[in-house]
């Protein structure tokens, strides 16, 4: 039994994480067919700007228990670079996916040096917030409270970003968008502010995601590409450009991984790309993604 | 002006002094330029903290030399490279030989990388110095008698220690051990190496756990969750990257380390790093080749670390030492090969007249053998955080030398350690 519960806290961790920066890519592909290999950056991003927001709160004499709320405003606020590189995005919409794939990935070799420039090549760590909220008993296990908060903020997240898209007005526009930018355009859509802002929201779910997930690691130069390998997993799994997709996928990839290094370690690589190609050979639009003529 | 025939044989002859000078005082002139060293080292990624810290030692080792005349009398500089992949590295090390032309070669961390620029200095001619890399394929030497690469002591030195440790100071209190070590050949000897020791040694031990995280993992969650189903007594843990703070601050919060033992023999590499409020006490700590808060510290030493702490606001780790120590091996080889054959010498004299010259490094005294690998001192203990820092101290300093952890020349590892006479 414990067992059983040490592998689903543990992968319901790793892929509440997950969850946020592949939902980030499936919203950004939705509607605006851009494979956004950045994402990885987005996360690193957030993750090396948290620690500089939480020093600050420090310096600022805020208590620990506040360093949460802390980084999710700064994963926000540096999300707020999505706008510009949006801009930059701009010039290669109608242009060959390829070029698309290209731009992004050059922003993630560019955003290394970035992070180095910045921050230095050492990887940061942040002490003061994990261990702040103390361990909790959870079916007789002791877990680390604040991983129960990342899981709680990435669920109501993932809660918000569904009502967001479902009930509201923009959140229609933003679907409407994705399924026919030239009609939706017809109606008096503003189609090139509504790629501003879903790339932002995307880029936001990137940066929370790694401001969330820093207390517990470190941020470092690698973790961006590192990330981007296991979101396409989640992608590959859930189907591209599927919100709920991005949820399962990354709930299937936490899950196995999880139970791979408990149950066979040697088998945690394998045994997620076990189910990639298995989805791709059954499924391959994954399995909420819309399969293509 | 009138040109007589007596001033144009006085010109002529003043031209071709002035034509030939270059070629008669070259040498002269040579020795004038500095020296040229060539740095080639990590400073980004899973090894960055570790690179730095050499450069830093190397840049302090410098001015110091400097202002002392140098390496046999002439100024030296360093020209700094980057680490990273075998190829890459590779190519830099060839644009040091070639287009820098420097003298000498320092630096290298990863054996991964070491083992493949090795073969290429050997081939270029060029004298490489490797502060930790080593040309082990597992534990296995691929190049036993090179004539220009001089490699660090052998990687498993300090699980050897480690392991010793664990049976002298933790013999008959543990049962059940686990095991998290980095998924790569470093990892699995030392693990091998640490079981095979505890056998040697009677300690009736059973393995409930082995955890292989990829170096760079930051979320340690479920191999900290396998581990703690496990309920071992003591964990045994080579990891030496960024991501031994991150398992110990995971493991700390799951209550993964109440009443459990632990043997870290690559810790120091993380001081800094491994704070004490998740860091329990009394662990197996290894700092390889320099112990930074000796209390019978060399001269050398203090003077060093006082300025190393006051600079860059933490601790320097042992491969300040290891960057050191090639740094002082070269400077005596060249001096001894220029006192032997009285003019400035080639590498290759270098090379010849640096195995066994004994030098005063950061962590004490070190030599290389004649198969040009480093024998150094190695210092580890049971950790304490009673102390002025952050982070843990020992608490009593346990210190071998690497000839009673490395295998000798040509001998296989796991045949050494089954016969080798062991200090514990």
């Amino acid at each position: 039994m414990s067992i059983f519960v040490d592998v689903v806290l543990g992968g319901v961790f790793h892929a509440a994480v997950l969850f946020l920066v592949a939902a980030g890519l499936q919203l950004v592909f939705g509607v605006q067919k851009i494979i956004n290999l950045a994402c990885g950056s987005f996360y690193a991003l957030g993750a090396y700007f948290g620690i500089t927001a939480v020093g600050l709160a420090i310096k600022l004499g805020m208590p620990p228990v506040l360093f949460l709320p802390v980084l999710i405003a700064a994963g926000l606020a540096i999300g707020l670079v999505g706008l510009p590189i949006e801009r930059v995005l701009r010039t290669i919409y109608r242009r060959d996916e390829s070029y698309q794939l290209l731009i992004t990935f050059g922003f993630l070799l560019m955003f290394q040096d970035v992070f180095r420039y910045l921050w230095g090549a050492t990887p940061r760590t942040m002490d003061n917030v994990y261990l702040a909220y103390g361990s909790a008993n959870f079916l007789g296990i002791r877990v680390p409270t604040y991983n129960l908060l990342v899981i709680a903020a990435s669920l109501a997240i993932a809660v918000g970003l569904g009502l967001f898209l479902e009930r509201t007005k923009t959140g229609r526009i933003v679907r409407a968008t994705a399924e026919n930018r030239d009609m939706a355009e017809g109606l008096g859509v503003n189609a090139s502010r509504i790629f501003a802002l879903v790339f932002t929201v995307g880029c936001m779910l990137g940066t929370v995601g790694g401001a969330l997930v820093v207390p517990s690691g470190a941020a470092s130069l690698d973790m961006a590409v590192d990330l981007v390998v296991e979101s396409f997993a989640v992608v590959v799994i859930g189907g591209l450009g599927s919100m709920r997709g991005a949820l399962v996928g990354a709930l299937i990839v936490g899950l196995m991984r999880a139970a791979a290094i408990s149950l066979v370690p040697e088998m945690e690589m394998l045994s997620v790309y076990l189910v990639v190609v298995l989805v791709l050979i059954v499924r391959p639009a994954g399995l909420f993604g819309k399969a293509t003529a | 002006m009138k040109l007589t025939r007596r001033d144009f044989s006085r010109f002529a002859g003043a031209g071709l002094v002035a034509a030939t000078a270059p070629r008669l005082f070259a040498p002269a002139l040579a020795q004038d330029k500095p020296l040229k060293i060539g740095i080639i080292a990590p400073r980004s990624g899973a090894a960055g903290t570790a690179g730095e810290c050499g450069i830093r030692a190397v840049q302090w080792a410098t001015e110091r030399m400097n202002k002392e005349g140098g390496i046999a009398g002439r100024k030296f500089e360093l020209v700094i490279e980057e680490e990273t992949n075998p190829k890459d590295t590779i190519e830099r090390l060839r644009r040091l030989i070639l287009q820098e032309k420097v003298d000498a070669i320092h630096g290298l961390i990863s054996t991964g990388v070491s083992l493949g620029v090795a073969p290429v200095a050997e081939e270029e001619q060029a004298l490489v110095v490797m502060w930790d890399g080593t040309t082990q394929d597992g534990v296995k030497e691929m190049m036993p008698n090179p004539k220009y690469v001089f490699r660090s002591t052998d990687n498993e030195c300090e699980a050897v220690m480690g392991s010793l440790l664990a049976v002298k100071h933790f013999k008959g209190k543990f049962k059940r051990v686990a095991g998290i070590n980095p998924d790569y050949s470093y990892g699995r000897n030392n693990w091998e190496a640490f079981k095979q020791i505890l056998a040697r040694f009677g300690v009736e031990a059973e393995f409930v756990a082995e955890q292989w995280p990829k170096v760079g993992t930051m979320d340690l969650t479920s191999h900290i969750a396998a581990l703690n189903a496990a309920k071992p007594d003591l964990i045994f843990s080579s990891m030496l990257f960024a991501d031994l703070p991150v398992f110990m601050k995971q493991g700390h919060a799951a209550g993964l380390f109440n009443g459990v033992k632990m043997v870290l023999p690559a810790a120091g590499w993380q001081i800094n790093q491994l704070r004490k409020e998740f860091t329990p006490e009394g662990i197996i700590f290894g700092h390889n080749t320099l112990y930074f808060d000796h209390p019978q510290a060399s001269p050398l030493q203090k003077a060093f670390v006082t300025d190393y702490m006051e600079r860059y606001k933490e601790a320097p780790h042992w491969e300040a030492d290891r960057a050191y120590f090639a740094l002082a091996t070269y400077k005596a080889g060249v001096e001894a090969a220029q006192k032997a054959g009285g003019k400035w010498p080639t590498q290759e004299q270098v090379a010849e007249a640096m195995p066994g010259l004994e030098v005063e490094s950061l962590g004490g005294k070190g030599r290389f053998r004649k198969d040009k690998i480093a024998e150094q001192v190695f210092y580890q203990g049971p950790s304490t955080n009673n102390n002025k820092y952050d982070f843990p101290t020992l608490a009593s300093i346990d210190t071998f030398r690497a000839e009673q952890l490395q295998k000798p020349p040509g001998m296989d590892f796991w045949e050494w350690i089954k016969t080798a006479k062991m200090p514990v």
